[in-house]
């Protein structure tokens, strides 16, 4: 355990959270752009981190522990399946939180939270806002995870690191069921990270909202902390996407070349990623809530196909 | 069957037969009667004809048999046709030509391939289980074909003779207990009977079952 | 060791639990004695249970022990071999906790009910059933099942004033009594192969069975022991009867009754036929993916809090049904490794769910007697007036809805992993089948996180919405006592997952035909220890403990580094946002409202349905006084199952009427006419 593993250590556990905001950044500034604004700085969302942390709270006295406590484990978990998915080399992988099941579920366990936190405040949005969170998760599982498992069966083992040094090498027979999955994965993906169609991160309008709603009553540190890990679970899913379905570039040792070359391709790849999110954002309507399951419902179909067309 | 020869037993056979035949075929309660206590003797009598060895309860239930059949039930059933006056319900649900016509189909059968499993039991060409036989299907016919109540317990009464005397034919095991349980069964049953007829009459005013129609409803 | 293994051992809790049920009953009238006498002595059965159960299922040695009887073709014959030893290990953990439980519970019915005719069947319920795994011989079976269901039956209807109580048992009782003539056939049919009704002749005498005869077998068995462990579409009396009963032998009905249905099962399939088809693995997974998907789904509608804990027991059942089934299908085709596997994961799924399924109907139990009604709709705000109620709530909520590090997620973990491997490597259907298994499980566990955000958040968040949740209490030192436990032994579960595997590896391994391992710690399937559990070389592996310190070191982590960064700013407590109106319950989210979304997505399967009801001032119908707007579901089931059986089955005793004419005529020719034909088939057969 020398040093070079140590830094490389802590550059994977903290490389998520610190550069998340700078994703999001990204994504707001070319919405303006296709806007025809000029929009904010892409360093705008770590100043909207440090203002609110240097706010007060107000907190409601209806709300209990888990209001006060959801920010804290719902960000620890994207701390934790940061540190667990490959970002720039697979040889940071670890078997022990590595597993992609862990992943999905882990966010799941996010998600529970924060609905919670939506109705411990008791106010009329919150709770609405956790039903509708609640109606979208439940319907994404199953696409999300069809479709990480079609990967894992094309390269013979459920973790995350391993998944991605296998399709690095795959052969071009195994070219459709992934693109299948992948277009699976993007719609979970939107789904999950709150995007267009699903949900619009940037309304004011609580009939529109979904993630906005259960957040409505957060102030202060804590509201900081939930933007702050709402950016995590984009630049997660990024890198997920990036890395397990594109994978080449990702380096496979600690030596530095690699790891050089592997940080500035996992950039621009989640760069790509983040102006194609963007993009679509500004292209779509945000659908009506009950459109939503037909999309969902496409998306698993997707997988399943790609599944069968899995052939080892 | 040592003591007899193969003739007699034909000749008691017949009786047995012909007497069921006849049931079918009388209009008046005291005959019907009469030819049960003929049947019942002539079962008496085979009964008698089968004792290989000599064992006292053998004799007994012979004897127990006798007064049952040819005293006791016959005298029950004279009590009734007295006591409540009774008319013969000679009604039937098939009229006679039918009636002859479905005992001879029935003996038909009984002659026929259809029952060689039964028949294989006795000698071949062995008339004896057939008329036994026949003895079952016809006493069975006439609890169903007659309306009046006294003309099933009659039929029930000479299936039961038949069925003795197809044992008797087909050299089953025949134990003395036996034969007192079966005799004394049949007692129990004569009391019953007769009281339950007795009590019908009483309410309904006559033993054609047709005619009654309250219970029903 | 020998001592703990030994029969005396079994024979004492037994006894215990005897002494306890006729010790209950004779001190009917002193309410506190008979629940104490009752209680206590089944807390020390269940304990000796649980030291017997523990020492045989690590010994591994199988302890069998008969007395013969009299009668012809019974003997009271035990065999204790590792999978027996699991599921009474199972059962005596749950009925330890629960009666302590009744100790502080059993107070709501002082002076009400009688409290001896509690005490006395809720201790044969618990010797029923452990009687029922452990019995080797086919009548002695039948005879403790059928005591199982009765004393059940008694419970369900203990409350024998409220009309639904008794609706509930009369259901329970019809449906119970069913699925036994189904599995009275299934013996039957073993018996004509066997000769015997002894488990070891059947053994022997099924390997000669013709194929129909197994599949005959397989199908009454699975319907049978089905309809006890709740699969749809047998499901009906579930969530009437469950509710019914006493919150604490609800959670031995839901956690450990229905669990004696899949241990049969798993007995019959993979112990006494000797080979599987494959269609029944796949039957089996198809069962419960329909049972998972559709027993979730309704959770989601009800409004009853014990209605909606009992469908998610049906949904569990589907749970461990996937991966019994798995088990099947790899079981038909040779693959003993991954059998093992998938068995491993059904058994541990049992375990997990006995654990936080009883834990939520305590907890449900204390709610509901702290608040007077199982409406969730009047429920809110009880986090602050029943804190720890709330907590092992919370930690049972977020096992049920297999969210990391709980146990929950590691037993459906198993499962995913042996569905998985079922994808490759068979033909079309057996893999589009296991890819549906696969979605149905994956969706089943989002709709389930999302009911129980609702049973969770509504009742114990935000403001109260009665009075009776207004004034709520918490309950007695006992009562949490007992949901402690559950507690600590489902974070138990959850970290020390590996080495359960282990344990479960070998049982399933035993099962599903394997040699025993060469080393320990390690099976064919895969490695698990303490730290990690590693299947099929390296395929997938997790490591439950390292999930759980690295949550809890961010957590820390995050809370120091945000508490140093921040420690200057203040926290104000003000109302929450009321948009300008006033803040009164009705502003907050109900319990239809939060899942009618998805029950409209759905509703197809679910045929929802809502009834509106409206009080006029005036005859004119101008101005309206109240309104109650009802929203439920069509019961499908009753409509398009049960009731045309009925229907068929009237309409059949109906034309079976006109044979009875009433005249005695007509009887004799049905004798005579019975007679010659019996004649002419014997012609024919010779």
């Amino acid at each position: 355990m020398n040093m070079t593993t140590i830094i490389l250590w802590t550059i994977q556990i903290l490389l998520v959270p610190a550069l998340a905001p700078l994703f999001i950044g990204v994504t707001r500034k070319i919405k303006a752009r296709l806007q025809n604004r000029r929009g904010a700085s892409v360093l705008q969302p770590y100043s909207d981190v440090w203002k609110l942390l240097h706010k007060d709270e107000v907190i409601s006295r209806d709300a209990s522990w888990i209001f006060r406590a959801a920010p804290y484990l719902i960000f620890a978990t994207t701390l934790v399946i940061g540190a667990s998915i490959p970002l720039f080399s697979t040889a940071l992988a670890n078997s022990l939180t590595g597993d992609f099941l862990v992943v999905v579920y882990l966010v799941a366990l996010g998600t529970f939270l924060l609905a919670l936190a939506g109705i411990d405040a008791g106010s009329a949005l919150g709770g609405f806002g956790s039903s509708r969170e609640m109606f979208v998760a439940a319907l994404t599982e199953g696409g999300l995870i069809l479709s990480l498992l079609t990967l894992a069966l094309i390269g013979k083992t459920t973790n995350l690191a391993g998944i991605a040094t296998a399709i690095g090498s795959v052969s071009f027979t195994s070219f459709t069921p992934i693109i299948l999955a992948f277009i699976s994965f993007s719609v979970a993906m939107l789904a999950e990270t709150c995007r267009y169609p699903f949900d619009n991160p940037a309304t004011h309008l609580e009939l529109t909202m979904i993630h906005e709603a259960m957040i409505l009553e957060y102030s202060g540190k804590r509201l900081a902390l939930m933007e702050w890990a709402s950016a995590n679970k984009f630049l997660i899913f990024i890198a997920i996407g990036a890395n397990l379905f594109f994978p080449h570039g990702i380096a496979d040792s600690l030596a530095l070349g690699p790891v050089l070359l592997g940080l500035a391709l996992f950039a621009v790849k989640a760069l790509l990623f983040a102006a194609a999110i963007a993009v679509i954002e500004s292209s779509t309507a945000k659908l009506r809530i009950f459109r939503l399951p037909d999309l969902l419902f496409t998306s698993f179909v997707l997988s399943v196909i790609a599944l069968g067309l899995v052939n080892v | 069957m040592a003591h007899f020869n193969s003739q007699t037993l034909l000749v008691f056979a017949t009786i047995i037969f012909a007497a069921s035949v006849f049931l079918h075929l009388t209009k008046k309660n005291t005959s019907a009667i009469r030819l049960y206590i003929v049947q019942s003797a002539a079962i008496a009598a085979l009964l008698l004809a089968s004792v290989e060895e000599f064992s006292p309860l053998l004799i007994v239930a012979i004897a127990a048999t006798v007064a049952v059949k040819i005293f006791i039930a016959p005298y029950f059933f004279v009590n009734l046709t007295r006591r409540l006056d009774l008319k013969f319900s000679a009604s039937t649900y098939m009229n006679t030509p039918m009636t002859l016509l479905v005992i001879a189909g029935l003996l038909a059968l009984t002659q026929s391939d259809f029952f060689a499993p039964l028949s294989s039991l006795g000698r071949p060409g062995d008339r004896l289980l057939q008329l036994a036989f026949g003895t079952i299907l016809i006493s069975f016919l006439l609890s169903i074909n007659r309306k009046g109540a006294l003309s099933q317990i009659l039929g029930i009464l000479s299936l039961e003779n038949g069925i003795v005397a197809f044992a008797l034919f087909a050299g089953l095991e025949q134990s003395p207990g036996f034969q007192l349980g079966i005799t004394f069964n049949i007692l129990i049953w004569v009391v019953i009977a007769t009281v339950f007829a007795s009590m019908i009459f009483r309410k309904f005013g006559t033993l054609d079952v047709t005619r009654m129609r309250k219970l029903k409803d | 060791m020998d001592t703990l293994t030994s029969p005396t051992l079994f024979c004492l809790a037994l006894a215990c639990f005897a002494t306890g049920a006729l010790g209950a009953l004779l001190l009917g009238k002193k309410d506190t004695a008979a629940n104490v006498v009752g209680s206590v002595l089944a807390i020390a059965g269940a304990a000796i249970a649980l030291i017997f159960s523990g020492a045989v299922l690590l010994e591994g040695t199988t302890q069998s022990f008969a007395a013969d009887t009299s009668f012809p073709l019974i003997s009271l014959s035990f065999s204790v071999d590792r999978l027996a030893a699991f599921f009474v290990l199972v059962i005596s953990a749950v009925a330890l906790l629960t009666s302590i439980y009744a100790l502080g519970y059993v107070r709501h019915y002082y002076g009400k009910y009688s409290i001896g005719v509690l005490g006395c069947f809720y201790n044969i319920f618990i010797a029923s059933m452990i009687l029922v795994v452990t019995a080797h011989n086919a009548l002695f079976f039948l005879i403790v099942w059928e005591i199982m269901s009765l004393a059940s039956y008694f419970l369900v209807i203990y409350e024998r004033r409220e009309a639904a109580s008794i609706r509930a048992g009369s259901l329970y009782f019809i449906m119970t009594h069913a699925g036994t003539a189904f599995i009275i056939t299934a013996f039957l049919l073993m018996f004509r192969e066997a000769g015997s009704f002894d488990f070891d002749a059947i053994h022997t005498g099924l390997a000669t069975a013709s194929p129909m005869t197994q599949s005959a077998i397989f199908v009454t068995a699975l319907i049978g022991f089905g309809a006890k462990a709740g699969i749809i579409p047998l499901h009906i009396w579930l969530p009437s009867a469950h509710p019914a009963a006493p919150s604490h032998v609800s959670a031995l009905m839901s956690g450990v009754m229905i669990k004696t249905g899949i241990f049969m099962l798993i007995r019959i399939t993979l112990g006494l036929l000797p080979e599987v088809h494959l269609w029944w693995g796949l039957t089996v997974l198809v069962v419960g993916a329909v049972s998972s998907l559709l027993g979730v789904l309704y959770a989601l509608s009800e409004h009853d809090l014990k209605r909606l804990l009992a469908y998610h027991s049906i949904e569990n059942i589907g749970i461990i049904l996937l991966g019994l089934g798995s088990a099947l299908v790899f079981s038909s085709a040779g693959m003993n490794t991954l059998a093992a596997l998938g068995l491993a994961a059904a058994l541990f799924h049992t375990m997990n769910h006995a654990t936080f399924k009883a834990l939520l109907f305590l907890g449900a139990g204390s709610v509901i007697g702290a608040t007077h009604t199982r409406n969730i709709e009047k429920y809110g705000g009880l986090i602050r007036l029943m804190p720890q109620t709330a907590l092992f709530f919370l930690i049972g909520s977020m096992a049920i809805s297999a969210l990391p590090p709980l146990n929950g997620f590691f037993s459906e973990w198993l499962t995913f992993q042996s569905l998985f491997q079922g994808v490759t490597g068979f033909d079309v259907v057996t893999k589009l089948i296991f890819i549906l298994s696969i979605g149905a499980l994956a969706f089943t566990g989002g709709l389930a996180a999302a009911c129980f955000v609702k049973a969770f958040g509504i009742t114990f968040l935000a403001r109260p919405r009665s009075n009776a949740a207004s004034q709520a209490k918490e309950t007695s030192p006992l009562l949490r006592l007992a949901m402690a436990a559950f507690a600590l032994l489902i974070v138990g579960l959850g970290l020390f997952s590996g080495m359960v595997t282990r344990v479960l590896g070998e049982v399933a391994g035993d099962m599903a035909g394997l040699e025993s391992a060469a080393t320990p710690g390690s099976t064919p399937a895969g490695s698990a220890q303490f730290t990690t559990v590693s299947l099929l070389n390296g395929f997938a592996e997790i490591s439950m403990p390292a999930v759980f310190a690295g949550i809890v070191t961010a957590f820390a982590a995050a809370a120091l580094v945000f508490f140093l960064l921040t420690r200057q700013r203040t926290q104000a407590v003000a109302a929450t946002w009321d948009c300008g109106t006033d803040l009164t319950p009705r502003m907050e989210i109900t319990a239809t409202g939060f899942s009618r979304s998805i029950i409209t997505v759905m509703q197809g399967l679910m045929r929802p349905g809502s009834e509106t009801e409206i009080e006029y001032h005036d005859a004119n119908r101008y101005f309206p006084k109240t309104g109650t707007v009802n929203m439920g579901l069509n019961d499908i089931y009753r409509s398009f199952i049960y009731r045309p059986l009925q229907v068929i089955t009237t309409t059949i005793a109906g034309y079976m009427r006109k044979l009875q004419s009433g005249n005695i005529h007509a009887y004799i020719l049905y004798i005579f006419l019975t007679l010659i034909g019996l004649l002419a088939w014997l012609n024919f057969q010779s």
